[in-house]
């Protein structure tokens, strides 16, 4: 192989080499896009790579070149995310850096959120469908972006930057970037639009262009950031986090190039793309089980007399999430959402594109932990939404909005997890095995901030959830997010630098992780103090949660974690409770007599408030907030808990005296003395063998329920309105659904909800 | 290829291990024989003797019996084919009342009845809670996991079973024979 040195010119600006030079190599984009597909359709492998020549003959250096790769794209999220100072980015984290060939096709990644590296590179295969290569044109230091989920995003706080990496003259690859904005220019303030009726209230669009050249953002582009988002100087923070990041790869991959040749480094980023897609087959062969796999889920947005927008959205929505998996003889998994119910005329629908993106998320969070990058998608196959649906909206609603796209795309995602965890079971590789996951409510301010200026944004609490119970152990708490594996709530005395708010609390949440043989590891609250401002605006929004039902998540006999409720109070007596150094609102209490409905007094007290929801007006001081964020699913009976366990979640006051005798079934006792718990084994034995005898002569034949059950259909006995309009239209959208469901229940043909 | 013996493997299944083990498992290159290994140990540890085709939870196994594959709990309690989800012939308890849902959830942390039930299907056996389902009323019972059985063991083990038997859902053949009335 022939290397370069590294010279003082390798340090040189990439933008001048890539002027300095060579031609471009034969072939439009779209030619080599097309060959790409011909070659994988005759071969099976990406690109025609039958053979990985490089890995093969130089494994060291194919190795070595992936760590200096990954390690670029892991500096570019550094450099990015401290340029664009803003609390998401700078604190949070969420974001993310990538490489791509000419082509698109992700080839590394940065940490951060991994649902982005699909996204970016469809994003930028459209530019080469929509013939940009001829108009505008891709020249080097042109800064292409884009928000906009009609044409690659998923939703416009997420801003897709992408930069082309010349040598020579030549477009040798991409670099891309995602950052959440703090705030987008939705309808209302934040990052978090749950509540856009609409596209048109989606926030200001970047819409698959040109925003700059010679390595500049364009000035119009940045007086466009200034009049249409609020908080613009994190939003062009944020921008130029991204630019710096993405340079910052370019830079750097352009040395790597001199360095290796760029021969060598065009063979390595597609051997790396097949080899990943190699590894997410062998993966499968070796730990899961051909066959089908099904797990429905559902998802709420209870909105019906809500402060909303327009009148249509005076309404209760339930999604239907179904997911069905299905891994053939070679080891392809194909994933499927018959059945889904329809587009909601709230900022909650999401495209294939994205789901897609999605899916390659939960594939790296449960199956492939090396290599990540495109090559995947070769080996997962998602079959089209049903039209019309939240997962595919726009053949019925062109104008459908997506301000928090991922909201029902998560708690979806949510049954991959426990999918491969059954097939994980199977074949014993019980280290492997997860439960559901948690959900992601969140918490966005706006208004006057303590220094006087306006202010929009989402705090990161949601973004550091507990992870899901696995088959041998309790998950970890507070350690884990669906979307990203670097979960990371940020710290509070920093949070109460960018809002008006003081922590009274960020406590681990008892039982917050569901209750079963291994529970789910634990959410924590954020109890909020409202000071130093005239008002602001509390939004508790939706980014994946369920406040109506539960997560369909009782994986070998657990029980669910409960829904996601918050709460808050306004016109307190805290100011009083503070002067006489009494203690204050420091936690949520317990669900049925809440500590900030007995602890406190105030003029309007909200203890059980069902989410998503904006506050009627603005709080203010000595008003409070108390922000419950989920923990996540448990696994297994929750008789056989081990006693070890519960009495250690007693003593350190994670377990509730009444779960673990009603629900775990021991017979426990505290001691006033040492303030410990002990449990009664021989007790707890004879009650739990009880409980079991309890449950067979309460439960009945399946089948007599079935009949009754089914008379109840027939009658919609004691079916919210919201159950009926989903079925009606997951019926209507996937009619073979439909079939289905009206066999099992011997409903007669005509029968609809 | 890593290679685990099996009473490390049992220790890691039974949560022995000390989690810096377990990460270090987790990280390695997975172990080809586990599978042999896994159903090697589950096999001593029920009471009977027909042969695990494949486990499919907690309690719950595919198992030969005679001529048939049948799923079986880990107390000895027969569900029936395979292929027909298992749940039919469970014992069923319904949790569709706040007074129902008290039970397990009060207060805030309680689910709207009228939006979602709470299904716990029991072991008519022993009694486990093999699994539990938060659904709307409507939706038919989850057929987790219907395996491959003959391509699984023909083509990714290497090693046929003896009598092949069509991949195919069989869930609502069992319903067609069910009546809707109650006598």
């Amino acid at each position: 192989m022939q290397r370069k040195a590294i010279t003082k010119s390798g340090a040189r600006s990439g933008l001048k080499r890539a002027r300095a030079g060579h031609p471009a190599a034969g072939g439009t984009l779209r030619q080599k896009l097309e060959t790409n597909e011909r070659l994988l359709r005759e071969t099976g492998h990406l690109f025609g790579l039958e053979k990985l020549r490089r890995k093969e003959t130089d494994p060291g250096t194919y190795e070595a070149v992936w760590q200096i790769l990954l390690n670029i794209c892991n500096t570019a999220h550094v450099v990015g995310c401290r340029v664009s100072s803003s609390p998401i980015a700078a604190e949070g984290g969420d974001a993310l850096w990538s490489l791509h060939l000419p082509t698109g096709e992700a080839v590394c990644t940065s940490r951060g959120i991994v649902s982005h590296p699909g996204l970016l590179s469809l994003l930028l295969r459209s530019y080469i469908e929509s013939g940009y290569e001829d108009n505008p044109g891709i020249r080097p230091g042109d800064i292409f972006e884009n928000n906009d989920p009609h044409f690659g995003g998923i939703h416009s706080a997420d801003f897709q930057t992408t930069v082309p990496i010349f040598a020579g003259g030549k477009l040798i690859a991409w670099a891309a970037s995602v950052t959440h904005v703090m705030d987008a220019g939705f309808v209302l303030p934040g990052s978090i639009g749950f509540m856009n009726p609409d596209c048109f209230s989606d926030g200001v669009p970047v819409v698959a262009e040109r925003v700059g050249e010679n390595d500049r953002f364009y000035p119009w582009y940045e007086k466009r950031m200034r009049s249409r988002t609020r908080v613009p100087d994190w939003t062009m923070g944020d921008a130029r986090g991204r630019l710096a990041g993405c340079l910052t790869i370019r830079e750097r991959v352009l040395a790597l190039v001199e360095k290796y040749g760029l021969d060598f480094f065009e063979d390595v980023s597609r051997e790396y793309i097949e080899d990943s897609r190699r590894y997410a087959v062998s993966r499968v062969r070796t730990q899961a089980t051909p066959g089908r796999i099904r797990k429905s889920n559902f998802k709420d947005l209870a909105m019906a007399g809500k402060r909303v927008l327009l009148p249509q959205q005076n309404v209760d929505c339930l999604f239907n999430l179904p997911l069905e998996l299905t891994i053939d003889r070679s080891a392809k998994v194909a994933i499927s959402l018959r059945g889904a119910s329809g587009w909601v005329p709230f900022g909650e629908n999401i495209t294939p594109n994205a789901l897609v993106s999605g899916m390659l998320n939960a594939y790296s969070h449960m199956v492939g932990f090396d290599m990540f990058n495109w090559g995947a998608v070769a080996a997962w196959r998602l079959e089209d939404p049903p039209l019309g649906s939240w997962a595919n909206p726009y053949s019925a609603n062109y104008f459908a909005a997506s301000g928090v796209a991922w909201a029902p795309a998560v708690v979806w995602m949510s049954s991959l997890y426990e999918a491969f965890g059954r097939l994980y079971w199977s074949r014993g590789f019980v280290e492997e095995v997860a439960a559901g996951g948690a959900t992601t409510m969140t918490a966005e301010f706006s208004g006057v901030n303590q220094y006087g200026l306006y202010t929009a944004g989402l705090t990161l609490e949601q973004a550091c959830n507990g992870g899901p119970a696995r088959a041998i152990a309790d998950g970890e708490t507070s350690a884990w997010c669906i979307y990203t594996p670097n979960a990371d709530f940020g710290n509070a005395e920093v949070s109460e630098l960018y809002y008006p708010v003081v922590y009274l609390g960020r406590n681990l949440e008892p039982d917050s992780g569901g209750y079963g043989k291994f529970r789910g590891g634990l959410g924590h609250t954020a109890v909020w103090l409202v000071k130093n401002t005239s008002g602001i605006e509390y939004q508790c929004g939706c980014a994946g949660i369920r406040s109506k039902v539960c997560g369909n998540h009782g994986m070998f006999g657990a029980y669910p974690t409960w829904p996601d409720r918050a709460a808050y109070a306004s016109g307190t007596n805290l100011k009083e409770l503070a002067e006489a150094h009494r203690p204050l609102l420091h936690e949520r209490g317990d669900p049925e007599r809440p500590t900030i409905g007995k602890d406190i007094k105030a003029e309007v007290i909200e203890p059980n408030c069902i989410a998503p929801f904006v506050t009627p007006g603005q709080l203010h001081e000595w008003d409070v907030i108390v922000h419950p964020v989920s923990g996540s699913q448990a696994l297994g009976d929750p008789l056989e808990r081990d006693l070890e366990l519960i009495r250690k979640d007693l003593d350190d006051g994670l377990e509730r005296e009444r779960i673990a005798s009603e629900v775990h079934g021991v017979v426990a006792h505290f001691d006033e003395k040492t303030k410990h718990w002990s449990l009664d084994a021989a007790a707890t034995q004879k009650k739990r063998e009880a409980m079991r005898a309890q449950r067979k002569a309460r439960g009945v034949p399946f089948r007599e329920w079935w009949q009754r059950e089914r008379e109840k259909i027939l009658v919609k006995e004691n079916m919210a309105e919201a159950v009926l309009a989903m079925w009606r239209s997951s019926m209507q959208l996937s009619p073979a659904y439909a079939d289905e469901l009206r066999a099992f229940w011997k409903l007669p043909d005509n029968f609809g909800f | 290829m890593a290679q685990y013996d099996v009473s490390e493997i049992e220790r890691l299944i039974d949560g022995q291990l000390s989690w810096t083990r377990v990460q270090e498992i987790m990280k390695d290159a997975k172990d080809a024989d586990r599978f042999e290994k896994w159903v090697a140990i589950l096999q001593k540890r029920v009471p009977w003797k027909e042969k695990i085709l494949l486990p499919l939870t907690t309690a719950l196994f595919i198992v030969r019996k005679g001529e048939k594959r049948i799923v079986k709990c880990r107390c000895g309690h027969e569900f029936g084919d395979y292929r027909v989800n298992w749940k039919l012939e469970a014992l069923i308890h319904v949790r569709e009342t706040e007074e129902q849902l008290r039970e397990v959830y009060r207060g805030s942390e309680q689910p709207d009845p009228s939006w979602i039930q709470i299904r716990e299907y029991i072991c008519p056996g022993c009694g486990t809670q093999l699994e539990v389902e938060a659904v709307p009323r409507g939706c038919p019972p989850d057929f987790e996991f219907l395996p491959d059985l003959d391509t699984f063991y023909r083509e990714w083990l290497g090693r046929p079973l003896p009598d092949e038997v069509e991949f195919a859902d069989k869930t609502l053949d069992t319903i067609r024979t069910w009546r809707t009335d109650r006598r």
